[in-house]
């Protein structure tokens, strides 16, 4: 009985360890990586990030992703080029709950697509996030001033 | 009966004859009066008069039981790395932002249960702060203490950037890392407390340890640049990125850099890149701030699932 006892704690005592050990996947902000979204014709995290913004109405934050010709522009101020292809992913914030003063992506609301043609023909793409309010109207044109508007994040 | 008499006896005059030895902190008189914190809500002040104070100011308040040696040693080192960290004595030569930055890191240290320390707390049991406490501190920051963004009156393009020279390396010897802005974002963050706005970079070591989901330890090689700009608002209400504040790296090595957790801190501020920290141990600083991620490789920072986007 006692030798039993003591062969079926060992492995309790195991997995009560193994339980209380952090687990990597814990710690990856999975909610604000998941869209839904099947048909993006790339991936905005995997291009070079161009600038942060906040709306403090909405409480979202979004940050602008461009490719290797829009980010360009980090370097000499210049408007984005023919062939420029920018993302602005939006997530609603979410507090830190590691540090009391700071917010941290929550879930995508949207991902805008706009790219810009040979010709200099502008096009603009909306792809609703998980977390959008489906009343929200959008207008194409002024999403798409406002994301070419939106001042890079320079640094020295 | 006897011999034991003798030892017993014996080792009392050592207990005694060692009161004679104390540390500077003890022998020094009179501690000064605690002085409230000014421009503080006394209430506010009170609370971390009481929780703080003795390890993190000079107003100390010596128990009894807290003078003995070899305790007396033990309580002097404590207080001596706790104003080392924060020190409340500073708080009337401190701008307004350094105060608000110092509450706010109080505030967080008592969130991640790191403070008060618990060994502490088992002697001095008044120092324990209950949940109406914390509400109380939360409560005053969230209403007084949040940063408001600059209006763009100036945009940072606009401001004319001075020319960079030579960029100097870290006082611990971390040379500056120029090609962070080719590295992904593996996420950002909004800081309310400072007023900034931050994008913090991975590069692909960091992006493939997300990808595998081997982030706990992160792999040497892994670097990350956290960089923060002062929050600036549009006409139309939105904040974004404007004046360069600070471009901060963690580099893992756990070998190379055992000393300070397996990580090479550094930061390098303003538009002239100078490098933070007046001597070499000034990581010291970086290390306490992350203390309560210990057990997450001391990195806040939860990313992004950089290929996990397109995914449903």
């Amino acid at each position: 009985m006692k030798t039993s006892f003591t062969a079926g704690i060992f492995p309790f005592m195991i997995l009560l360890m193994l339980g209380c050990k952090p687990t990597t996947t814990d710690r990856i902000n999975k909610e604000a990586s998941i869209t839904g979204i099947k048909q993006l014709p790339e991936n905005p995290l995997e291009m070079t990030p161009l600038a942060v913004t906040l709306q403090p109405e909405e409480k979202t934050m979004a940050t602008l992703y461009g490719n290797s010709i829009a980010a360009k522009r980090l370097k000499d101020g210049m408007d984005y080029g023919a062939g420029s292809v920018l993302y602005l992913v939006t997530w609603k914030g979410k507090a830190d709950p590691d540090w009391f003063g700071a917010r941290i992506p929550d879930r995508v609301t949207a991902i805008e697509r706009v790219s810009i043609g040979g010709n200099g023909q502008k096009n603009y793409i909306f792809f609703k996030g998980p977390a959008k309010n489906a009343d929200l109207e959008i207008s194409k044109d002024d999403r798409q001033a406002k994301i070419l508007d939106i001042p890079v994040a320079t640094s020295p | 009966m006897k011999l034991k008499f003798k030892i017993v006896l014996c080792i009392l005059v050592l207990i005694l004859l060692a009161q004679l030895i104390r540390p500077k902190e003890v022998k020094s008189s009179k501690a000064p009066e605690a002085r409230v914190l000014t421009g503080v809500p006394l209430e506010v002040a009170k609370v971390l008069e009481t929780s703080c104070f003795d390890c993190h100011s000079a107003y100390t308040k010596w128990r009894w039981f807290d003078k003995l040696t070899p305790v007396n040693f033990l309580v002097a080192s404590h207080i001596r790395d706790g104003r080392k960290a924060l020190d409340f004595s500073q708080w009337d030569s401190l701008a307004t932002p350094q105060r608000n930055a110092m509450l706010y890191f109080a505030l967080n240290g008592i969130l991640s249960k790191e403070m008060p320390l618990s060994s502490y707390t088992a002697v001095h049991p008044e120092a324990k702060l209950n949940p109406k406490d914390v509400d109380l501190l939360k409560s005053y920051l969230l209403n007084n203490a949040v940063s408001k963004p600059a209006n763009a009156e100036k945009t940072a393009k606009d401001v004319e950037k001075p020319a960079l020279k030579e960029i100097k390396n870290s006082p611990n010897g971390i040379a500056y890392l120029p090609d962070y802005r080719n590295w992904k974002a593996i996420s950002s963050t909004e800081r309310f407390d400072n007023g900034t706005i931050r994008i913090i970079f991975g590069n692909p070591t960091a992006v493939e340890a997300i990808r595998t989901g081997n982030i706990n330890p992160w792999p040497d090689g892994t670097v990350f640049a956290k960089t923060a700009w002062k929050q600036q608002k549009a006409k139309d209400g939105s904040i974004y990125a404007g004046q360069f504040v600070q471009v901060e790296f963690m580099i893992k090595n756990a070998k190379q850099y055992a000393h300070t957790k397996g990580w090479g801190w550094a930061r390098w501020k303003g538009d002239n890149l100078l490098p933070y920290g007046k001597t070499v141990s000034f990581d010291t600083e970086c290390i306490s701030c992350h203390r309560p991620e210990r057990d997450n490789d001391y990195v806040f920072t939860t990313p992004l699932a950089i290929n996990g986007l397109t995914k449903k």
